[in-house]
């Protein structure tokens, strides 16, 4: 009896070390985003932005509440949204395809968002509904396609971490054939545009994107908090999963789609931002661990770090013209990912 | 007496400057100016703008689209460098193209109007109402359109947002004559030669894109050539080799511009040297059956600049097209001169390079 109180204590101090991790890295967002917020090719004194945050969207100087209220704020909020979303979504793809390699663009997502997007650019001209509001819906709509026919792969031969990977991978290269149908017919300025929205930026933030993706993720998130222990125990591998009553192939289908809602929506307003997905899941683990109670937000928070981070070192290396977010990334990425590499060899 | 007079005098120059400009712009959407702008924010069409707002107007400029001209069109904007220094130093807001185009930089050039060309309004999308939450005016040119309509009403526009209508005026009736007195002369002829064109970019060993109802396939409609493109291709791409030969044009196009590290391709524009023009278009003439083609025969192998289509001096490369076709209906129009009057009249700078020319 008192051997099994000893544990479970043991689990508590456990879990309370790796809250107090989130807590701290949830901090530590907060600092970021606030950078994110009073740095931009503006070049704003401190004063200033204090000045229009206290007046509020509409403040006196319209400019100044622009900038801040318009511009700055849906751009920090939604990098660290998508950075959250694909964080997410990276740990779930990396624990269902049990894959340290899987990101959230691994069974085509990606490819398929931009063939979307790209259909819209090169042909929207043609369509009754205005560009931004055209490309990220094909952008959503083309991601859902392409996990439709993941899912229904996996629906009739069953949903095994290789069936999965095969499935995704023709996936992937019909939509990256498709996407190079399309850039070899555009003209070289369409061509441009098209390769840009690749690149993923943030430019392109409003308030309607930090909406949608919102209520996507309030949407979702119920669902992802119903598999947290489920995740977990599919991190024991399928045979002990399965013994503990798990129907393994049915989670991975649910999860499957719960990413595919979210990269859907991370991508479809900012192009694809590569990196974040993958290295967000491997951060958060290596805090704390395997257990999804606490990777999962970790894995998002860390995310959102990234992109933020990222976002705040675009503005300082290029203060006019913003470089897209997206290169940045992997720039910044690079190194965490290397130090969590070295990290792990020497335990 | 005096006093009233006086004060009368001042009443009415204060009614003068509070009255407001209204503008319907290419958007169809409303305009108004407090007054014509002294800072201006330009997104692109940096020619007709200098061209339209006249004397002064590179020093209104405080923010610039920089990619657009610096990168796209590099001769063009070292020429207009050379002239006005400042323009190197102004703060580049980005471009929508490559998808930097930061509305908060443009912003923080303080602008009392901002000037953008209707792809680029049409890519900032939802983003560009917070110009008008600024409360900065946006004006939107479309000289891409390509339509006499278009053309006019752009011009006329920023004639009215930068206080020189009758300079514009006068622009917008010049455009309207000489679009005329082209379409009179084309209708007066009965020949329909048969055009091809190409993009001279990638050199004679690689095929580059022809054009069909768009860009210069549009062009060639319009001025009653047979374009062999069309039927073939949508809008652009390439065209087989095989089916160029057995066509037999009689007329070639050979589309060139300003690109850096091509080093195949046809210089046309700014900077461009007629002699080593001559020596890339005979190169691709020297491509696997062209010497036996009408075109090539007779001479009518023609390098025209890419970047002249789309701006208020188009007109003059239309008429260089025109004369192409039908030279005997334009045998008293000189189109390489009326382009050099264009600028002589209109712009700060001369027109410095090689903008069309007819292959020895």
């Amino acid at each position: 009896m008192s051997v099994v109180t000893s544990d479970q204590s043991a689990a508590r101090r456990f879990g309370l070390g790796q809250a107090g991790a989130v807590c701290a890295a949830l901090v530590l967002l907060l600092c970021l985003m606030v950078a994110d917020l009073i740095t931009g090719p503006a070049g704003l004194p401190l004063a200033d932005v204090l000045r229009g945050l206290a007046d509020g969207p509409a403040g006196e100087d319209r400019r100044l509440a622009v900038i801040l209220w318009n511009l700055r704020m849906p751009q920090t909020i939604m990098a660290a949204l998508v950075g959250c979303t694909l964080g997410i979504a990276g740990l779930m793809m990396q624990t269902i395809l049990n894959n340290p390699l899987a990101s959230p663009y691994t069974l085509g997502f990606s490819a398929s968002a931009g063939f979307g997007a790209a259909l819209v650019i090169l042909f929207g001209s043609a369509l009754p509904v205005a560009m931004w509001i055209g490309v990220p819906l094909a952008a959503f709509a083309a991601t859902l396609i392409a996990a439709a026919l993941v899912y229904l792969v996996a629906r009739y031969r069953g949903a095994s971490p290789e069936m999965l990977v095969l499935a995704g991978i023709a996936v992937l290269f019909l939509f990256q054939s498709l996407q190079s149908l399309l850039q070899f017919m555009a003209a070289p300025e369409v061509l441009q545009q098209i390769v840009f929205w690749l690149f993923g930026s943030l430019l392109k933030a409003s308030w309607t994107s930090v909406k949608v993706l919102c209520v996507i993720l309030a949407l979702t998130l119920p669902f992802i908090l119903r598999e947290v222990w489920n995740l977990t125990a599919l991190r024991l591998g399928d045979g002990n999963a399965a013994s503990l009553g798990l129907n393994v192939d049915a989670l991975r289908r649910r999860v499957l789609v719960l990413v595919a809602l979210l990269t859907a929506g991370a991508v479809s307003f900012t192009g694809t931002i590569g990196f974040v997905g993958l290295i967000a899941p491997h951060v958060g683990r290596s805090l704390v661990g395997e257990d999804h109670r606490f990777g999962l937000p970790m894995a998002g928070i860390m995310g959102a770090v990234v992109l933020v981070a990222a976002s705040v070192i675009g503005k300082a290396i290029s203060p006019g013209a913003v470089i897209p977010v997206g290169i940045i990334t992997a720039i910044a990425g690079i190194p965490m990912l290397l130090a969590i590499i070295l990290m792990k060899g020497r335990r | 007496m005096k006093l009233v007079l006086t004060s009368c005098i001042a009443a009415l120059l204060g009614t003068a400057a509070m009255a407001e400009i209204t503008i319907t712009d290419l958007r169809d959407r409303t305009v108004t100016l407090e007054a014509p702008a002294e800072r201006v924010m330009l997104g692109f069409y940096y020619e007709d703008y200098l061209a339209v707002a006249g004397e002064g107007a590179a020093d209104k400029i405080v923010g610039l689209s920089r990619g657009p001209w610096a990168e796209w069109r590099p001769k063009q904007w070292q020429a207009y460098t050379q002239t006005f220094p400042q323009l190197a130093d102004l703060p580049d807001v980005g471009d929508t193209e490559s998808s930097t185009f930061s509305i908060e930089s443009a912003i923080a050039t303080d602008p009392d109007l901002v000037i953008l060309a209707g792809w680029q309004f049409d890519a900032l999308g939802e983003t560009a109402a917070q110009f008008d939450a600024a409360g900065i005016p946006v004006l939107v040119l479309d000289y891409n359109a390509q339509t006499l309509e278009a053309h006019l009403a752009s011009t006329r526009a920023l004639g009215l947002a930068m206080g020189t209508a009758d300079r514009a005026e006068a622009l917008a009736t010049l455009y309207a004559e000489m679009t005329a007195d082209t379409n009179a002369r084309v209708a007066r002829s009965d020949a329909r030669p048969k055009v091809y064109v190409e993009l001279a970019q990638k050199g004679p060993d690689e095929v580059g894109n022809s054009y069909a109802g768009g860009m210069w396939g549009g062009i060639i409609d319009r001025l009653k050539g047979q374009n062999i493109a069309n039927g073939q291709i949508e809008n652009w791409g390439p065209l087989s080799p095989e089916y160029v030969l057995a066509e037999a044009p009689e007329v070639i196009l050979l589309s060139g511009s300003e690109w850096l590290n091509r080093p195949a391709a046809v210089p046309m524009g700014f900077g461009a040297d007629k002699g080593l023009a001559q020596q890339r278009i005979d190169a691709y003439k020297g491509r696997a059956g062209w010497g036996d083609l009408p075109a090539v025969q007779n001479g009518k192998v023609f390098g025209i600049y890419h970047g002249g289509t789309r701006t208020l001096s188009d007109f003059a490369y239309f008429r260089f097209l025109g004369k192409a076709l039908h030279p005997e209906a334009f045998a008293d129009v000189d189109p390489e001169a009326e382009l050099t009057q264009f600028y002589a009249d209109w712009l700060p700078i001369a027109p410095a390079g090689t903008f069309v020319m007819q292959a020895e």
